[in-house]
């Protein structure tokens, strides 16, 4: 199960523990303002935010000598936070839908605009 | 007025909410019962109380990758064999003890409560009680005087008077000898232990 | 122009009831930062006061004050919306009030005993009389029967209140919140010599905060949002039910991280590593919510101390609970932190992160209607104080934070992993150069949190006193509207 760390890798795991959460919520941010101001620069932003987590998360796999079911850990964690903002984006539009009428409009539009 | 689909939707939201619950409670329940039975005093994990009687080595198992408390031969703890009512019986004195005296808000046991004194998990196996031969007598001393007997390791923290009887003492010391025999996963890692009789 | 400002004895039965607990609230929240002080300084004199007030009983204060100030705060904010939300009158507001006396006589008298008693010899009595020993349920037996008493009068209130009147989404999650958060304590109340056992068991703490705590949050935010920005209902509860679901699912099995280490099978490894590793998802998509949320609304809002504080809450939780949480909670990891000053860094930011942010939040929103609902906004005169106020105690408590993270750091590296946990290896990582650095900064930090509470008391005795506008009507902002199910 879990190979006990080197020594010297207790703060590189950690380190990049915290900066997993960090660029995830930078992730989640920027991709969803991208798609309220439908701007493609944030959409940018999004992708580099989430390259950084996706890389931070294999060196906390590395630190931690993740292995056997632990890389399925990993997989979880590289897709759950890839996918979880688009969920949620779609219930806020789907949920908020009669406040305002923009708000569908606004899909359609996200919609065609090409985020993957 | 445009309706939400049914994903969007509070009532879907609200059977997922009550389903999500419901449904993570029975398997927690489900895990509860089976580690409960498996913790249980004299299982294979969390040996009985009567383990006082033996001697207890904490070695790296290659196979686990990690230490794990081993029972050895006799070794009857202040010298009396006990039987396992006996056992528990003073084993839960110390342990009622440990409660009353409120241990658990300075030091830590088995890695949960404060973290202004060392941790007892391991403590009966710990070096600091210099060989096997006076560990027992040492280890009551110390309760019943810490103020003496205890040592900061360069620290001028010291633990405080307790009004701690012999007779607790004894059932403290018994509470920790058991708690050493706990199968922790590990935990501690890599624990540097007293020199024990019989280790090679 | 004149108006006639709400005073006290104008409020309505519920409104009354939770003014009383958030005094309350407000004193034992002073009294878990001295302690903590001084806890703190005996870190750096551990003279001081020794054999007299030890650690183990100032700590034992420090913690059980916050437990118990946190639910007195809870308890209030829920007397305080019940009415808005059922749209009628508490129905038991004398049994209500005979119970917050009799809770605050028991907190009295447990605290004393604390104080005065301090310890007992190794007996049932101890237990039953002067404390439990277990940590942030020390409270002894007979206080736990009292606490329970108490909590059933506020359940049959609450639920009763609901059933006259209307009964709502929120009104369904936080009655059965309730039960399942005196379930839990009462579950907590036994006695075993199985250290093992007990603490399986002890940990049914981690539901109360990670599950039934963040849900009882949820309701008040759900209702604070009705009431601050006049969000629909329908959009509010929706998003209530979304929460549960993502916090319970990975939240309930993620307890498994608190069982790596005491004794329970080895499955807890991968149980509590993979479920707890999930439980920041919902935190970070929030953010998208809350994104989602800031581009469509203006957060034009008449009490700005109030969002602050609902904003200060959701960072709060996401660093505290999320960032913080997840750092530590692989077992791979936290092999080497477990008992360390990590968890007390993490302890403090999720906790005040999380609860005592939205706790201060329900204070300013209720001084406000004492104050006869003048606006707290740009208007505003003193605002430095409770900006100063938001500032010192969030400034505090992350330097503490921070600070207790190298301690922490220092401590797994020395004790945990370079000297096998021995007690030499435990006092030699407490000597080291940076833990005690650490412990400085986290004293000095201290010290700016209890300014910062001053000036929050301060703040809340005076704040809009001096006002005097018309109450709402004049500015048309969705402040205090009734929230009206549609
Ligand atoms: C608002 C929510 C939370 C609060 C108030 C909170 C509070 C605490 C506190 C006070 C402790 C220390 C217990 C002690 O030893 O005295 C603790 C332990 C712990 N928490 Fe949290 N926590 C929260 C959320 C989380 C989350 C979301 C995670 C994981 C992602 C997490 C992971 C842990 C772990 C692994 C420990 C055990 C530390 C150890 O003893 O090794 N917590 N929590
Ligand atoms: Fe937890």
């Amino acid at each position: 199960m879990t190979e006990p760390v080197f020594a010297a890798h207790i703060m590189l795991a950690t380190l990049s523990g915290a900066m997993i959460i960090l660029f995830g919520a930078f992730y989640a941010f920027f991709f969803a303002w991208s798609r309220l101001k439908n701007s493609a620069s944030h959409a940018l932003l999004a992708y580099a935010s989430y390259a950084v987590f996706a890389v931070f998360t294999l060196v906390l796999a590395r630190a931690l000598h993740l292995s056997g079911h632990w890389h399925i850990l990993i997989g979880l964690i590289l897709l759950g936070y890839w996918l979880a903002p688009y969920g949620v984006w779609r219930l806020c539009v789907s949920t908020h839908a009669h406040e305002k009428t923009q708000a569908t409009t606004r899909t359609r539009q996200t919609r065609n605009y090409k985020f993957h | 007025m445009n309706k939400s689909p049914w994903w969007a939707s509070e009532s879907f939201w609200r059977k997922t909410a009550v389903w999500v619950t419901a449904g993570m409670l029975v398997v927690l329940i489900f895990l509860t019962f089976d580690t409960v039975k498996k913790i249980t005093a004299g299982s294979q994990r969390v040996p009985p109380y009567s383990v006082i009687n033996k001697r207890i080595y904490y070695r790296l198992n290659p196979k686990r990758g990690f230490m794990e408390p081993i029972i050895g031969d006799d070794a009857p703890l202040f010298g009396t064999r006990l039987d396992e009512v006996e056992a528990e019986k003073l084993v839960s004195s110390g342990k009622m003890t440990i409660q009353a005296k409120n241990c658990m808000n300075c030091h830590t046991l088995l890695g949960n409560g404060a973290y202004y004194a060392p941790d007892l998990t391991k403590a009966w196996l710990d070096q600091g009680w210099g060989s096997e031969l006076v560990r027992e007598q040492m280890m009551v001393r110390f309760l019943m005087d810490p103020k003496t007997n205890g040592r900061g390791y360069g620290t001028m923290r010291r633990m405080p008077n307790l009004n701690i009887t012999e007779k607790e003492a004894r059932g403290i010391v018994a509470f920790l000898k058991w708690m050493a025999s706990i199968d922790t996963n590990g935990f501690p890692h890599n624990f540097k232990t007293i020199p024990q009789e019989g280790d090679q | 122009m004149k108006y006639s400002k709400t005073d006290y004895s104008t409020l309505s039965p519920g409104k009354k009831l939770a003014v009383k607990y958030f005094v309350v609230a407000i004193i034992l929240f002073g009294a878990q930062l001295l302690f903590g002080a001084i806890a703190g300084a005996q870190y750096l004199h551990p003279g001081l006061f020794y054999n007299t007030l030890d650690f183990n009983v100032v700590r034992m204060v420090h913690i059980n004050a916050m437990v118990v100030w946190m639910l007195y705060g809870f308890i209030g904010s829920v007397y305080w919306l019940i009415e808005d939300e059922a749209q009628t009158e508490l129905v038991g507001y004398t049994l209500g009030n005979l119970a917050f006396w009799i809770l605050t006589l028991a907190v009295t008298v447990v605290v004393a005993v604390y104080l005065l008693v301090q310890i007992g010899p190794g007996n049932q009595l101890s237990l039953w009389l002067i404390n439990e020993g277990r940590e942030y349920i020390e409270a002894p037996r007979w206080a736990d029967i009292g606490i329970v008493i108490c909590m059933l009068i506020f359940f049959y209130n609450v639920s009763a209140t609901f059933m006259k009147g209307r009964w709502t989404g929120i009104a369904g999650v936080l009655v059965l919140d309730l039960v399942a958060l005196a379930g839990l304590y009462l579950a907590g109340m036994f006695y075993t010599p199985n250290i093992s056992i007990d603490q399986y068991w002890w940990w049914v703490i981690h539901l109360w905060i990670e599950a039934t705590w963040e849900v009882l949050v949820g309701c008040i935010m759900a209702w604070a949002l009705m009431h601050l920005l006049g969000t629909p209902r329908r959009i509010v509860q929706t998003w209530l039910y979304i929460e549960v679901a993502l916090m319970f699912g990975p939240g309930i099995l993620g307890l498994g991280h608190h069982y790596f280490w005491i004794g329970t099978p080895e499955y807890w490894l991968t149980i509590g590593g993979f479920f707890s590793a999930l439980e920041p998802i919902p935190l970070v998509a929030m953010v998208v919510h809350a994104v989602y949320d800031a581009g469509k609304h203006d957060f034009k809002n008449r009490n700005h101390p109030a969002m602050a504080w609902l904003i200060a809450h959701a960072f709060g939780n996401f660093f505290g609970a999320g960032v913080w949480g997840f750092m530590h909670t692989l077992p791979q990891i936290n092999l080497y932190t477990h008992g360390t000053q990590w968890s007390a860094s993490h302890g403090h930011l999720a906790f005040f992160g999380a609860y005592a942010s939205i706790n201060i939040a329900m204070w300013y929103i209720a001084v406000q209607k004492l104050r006869g609902d003048v606006p707290f906004d740009s208007r505003l005169p003193h605002a430095w104080r409770w900006k100063w106020a938001l500032a010192l105690l969030n400034i505090g408590v992350l330097g503490m934070t921070l600070a207790l993270l190298v301690s922490g750091y220092e401590q797994s590296f020395i004790e945990r992993a370079i000297e096998g946990s021995t007690w030499a290896g435990y006092f030699k990582a407490q000597t080291a150069k940076w833990f005690v650095q650490g412990m400085w900064w986290r004293q000095f930090f201290g010290y700016a949190t209890i300014a910062g509470y001053l000036l929050l008391v301060w703040d809340l005795a005076t704040i809009g006193k001096t006002v005097s506008q018309p109450a709402s009507g004049a500015d048309k902002l969705p402040a205090h509207q009734p929230a009206v199910s549609r």
